[in-house]
């Protein structure tokens, strides 16, 4: 009959055998700056230094006075979750996004429940579609306006980028406030203009660079780059929330500094460094 | 409890995947490369889910007053006949002659179509951009004109002189500028999977 110890010599063992066929992939040195940066500092140690004022990024500090003026305009307020969706995305970056945008639906769809205003959230991808709705179900439960829940909607556009970009262009709708938040790609501008048209007010958001010029001539408020992973930041209460930032900065210098750094010994003419960084 | 299964679930997928990337280990190999196949199944489920939300979406407007009637009978006409073409006896799937057909003659035009009207647009959105924010937009105004000019089709002396202007402008200061917003995403968007990984991050608060 096996006893306990045949066992966990055989898990032991076992374990061994794993790590022993094991090799990294990337090198040590890589290998480390990435565990360092991820469970180290980003989890760790990341936090914030004192009080830290945000500026109104996005414009998203007035929903509320926004949603207060549609509720006596009776008009509507309408959020996309851009075009790169969850499950159809290709990119992680473009996942991201959309995983990012999430929070400010949250705060959209907040305001929205206090105020009484029908919100049409719409999304060109189920998975997107499926987080919203449970974002869209959770801002309500925290307002206690949950009957007013079947008001809004989640709708799914259907699959495809222009897809999106045709139905803000052919909606012929006033928004009190129309909201886009997510990855934009060559489509973005038709997408945005459309939700723009007639909109109140605006707040456009998307870390796509490549967009950033039609973030900047369509929306009132915008999010352009980072700004869409550092707002959920902002909009949150609690300053454990403020670490993002905080982060960010930090870790935006130590890339500038390894960048100017390892540019000073390439030119002193150390020779090795890209390998080093690169563990080839 | 509701809340935390989903977390565990992205953790410990999430620290699989990431092991795989470091470690080169052919058991770790396999569990991956299975968790990326049942995710791209995920997927396909997703994607027939939406199919169907879609058409019971639209199906239910059709019967309403008040709806856009006629745009949902051509959403479901135009999935009809992808289906259609794509199930019918004999038919070989995505890459039947009929599907491919339907593809190219209407989908592969409406797309050209709507993305033809890029430009009218670019031009309404710097009207309204000028409105919103006249400083900002009249210097990006300036500065698209400027390398409207730079990229001119010219030949001799003057055309050399502008594909090497171009060519600086677009390594040097552009470059440098998307390349500075590049690292700025990378990072914040590193921060960001990171937090979703370790269940800081609430996709809402």
């Amino acid at each position: 009959m096996p006893n306990i110890g045949d066992l966990v010599g055989r898990v032991i063992g076992l374990v061994g055998e794993l790590i022993g066929s094991s090799s990294l992939r990337l090198g040590i040195a890589p290998t480390l700056v990435i565990l360092g940066l991820l469970l180290v500092l980003l989890s760790l140690l990341a936090r914030p230094a004192g009080r830290w004022t945000p500026g109104d990024r996005g414009h998203l500090a007035r929903t509320g006075h926004l949603m207060a003026l549609a509720a006596e305009a009776g008009t509507e307020a309408a959020f996309s979750l851009g075009t790169a969706g969850v499950a159809r995305g290709t990119r992680a970056l473009d996942r991201l996004q959309t995983l990012a945008a999430l929070p400010i639906l949250g705060h959209v769809a907040r305001a929205a429940a206090r105020g009484g205003v029908t919100l049409r959230v719409t999304a060109n991808d189920p998975v997107a579609v499926l987080l919203a709705e449970q974002t869209v179900e959770q801002a309500h439960r925290r307002m206690g306006t949950l009957e007013r829940l079947s008001e809004s909607g989640v709708t799914y556009v259907g699959e495809g980028r222009p897809t999106a970009a045709a139905l803000a262009l052919a909606e012929q709708q006033v928004w009190g406030g129309a909201f886009v938040a997510g990855g934009l790609a060559e489509e973005g501008l038709l997408l945005l203009h459309g939700m723009a048209d007639g909109a109140t007010a605006t707040s456009f958001g998307s870390a796509d660079v490549g967009q950033a010029p039609m973030l900047l001539l369509e929306g009132e408020g915008t999010l352009v780059g980072p700004e869409l992973y550092q707002t959920p930041g902002d909009i949150r209460s609690t300053v454990q929330d403020w670490t993002a930032a905080f982060t960010a900065n930090r870790l935006i210098w130590l890339t500038v500094a390894v960048l100017v750094g390892a540019s000073a010994l390439l030119l002193l003419g150390v020779p090795g460094i890209p390998a080093f960084f690169t563990g080839r | 409890m509701r809340r935390s299964i989903p977390t565990v679930v992205v953790t410990v997928i999430g620290l699989i995947l990431l092991a795989d990337f470091i470690v080169a280990n052919p058991t770790l190999d396999r569990v991956a490369g299975a968790v990326s196949e049942w995710i791209m199944l995920l997927a396909a489920a997703a994607a027939l889910t939406g199919a169907i939300a879609l058409v019971a979406t639209h199906g239910r407007a059709l019967l309403q007053r008040g709806t856009d009637r006629i745009g949902s009978a051509v959403l479901l006409l135009g999935l009809a006949l992808m289906l259609i073409a794509g199930f019918r006896p004999g038919s070989s799937g995505s890459s039947d002659p009929m599907t491919r057909w339907l593809v190219a003659a209407l989908l592969a035009p409406l797309i050209a179509s709507l993305f033809a009207l890029l430009f009218f647009f670019l031009l309404a959105a710097i009207r309204r951009g000028l409105a919103i924010r006249s400083r900002e937009t009249s210097l990006m105004v300036v500065v698209a004109l400027a390398v409207l000019v730079l990229l001119l089709p010219l030949g001799g002396a003057l055309g050399g002189w502008l594909a090497a202007a171009a060519g600086w402008s677009l390594s040097g200061p552009i470059g440098a500028v998307f390349r500075g917003m590049l690292i700025g995403v990378a990072v914040m968007g590193a921060i960001t999977a990171a937090r979703l990984l370790f269940g800081v991050e609430g996709t809402d608060e």
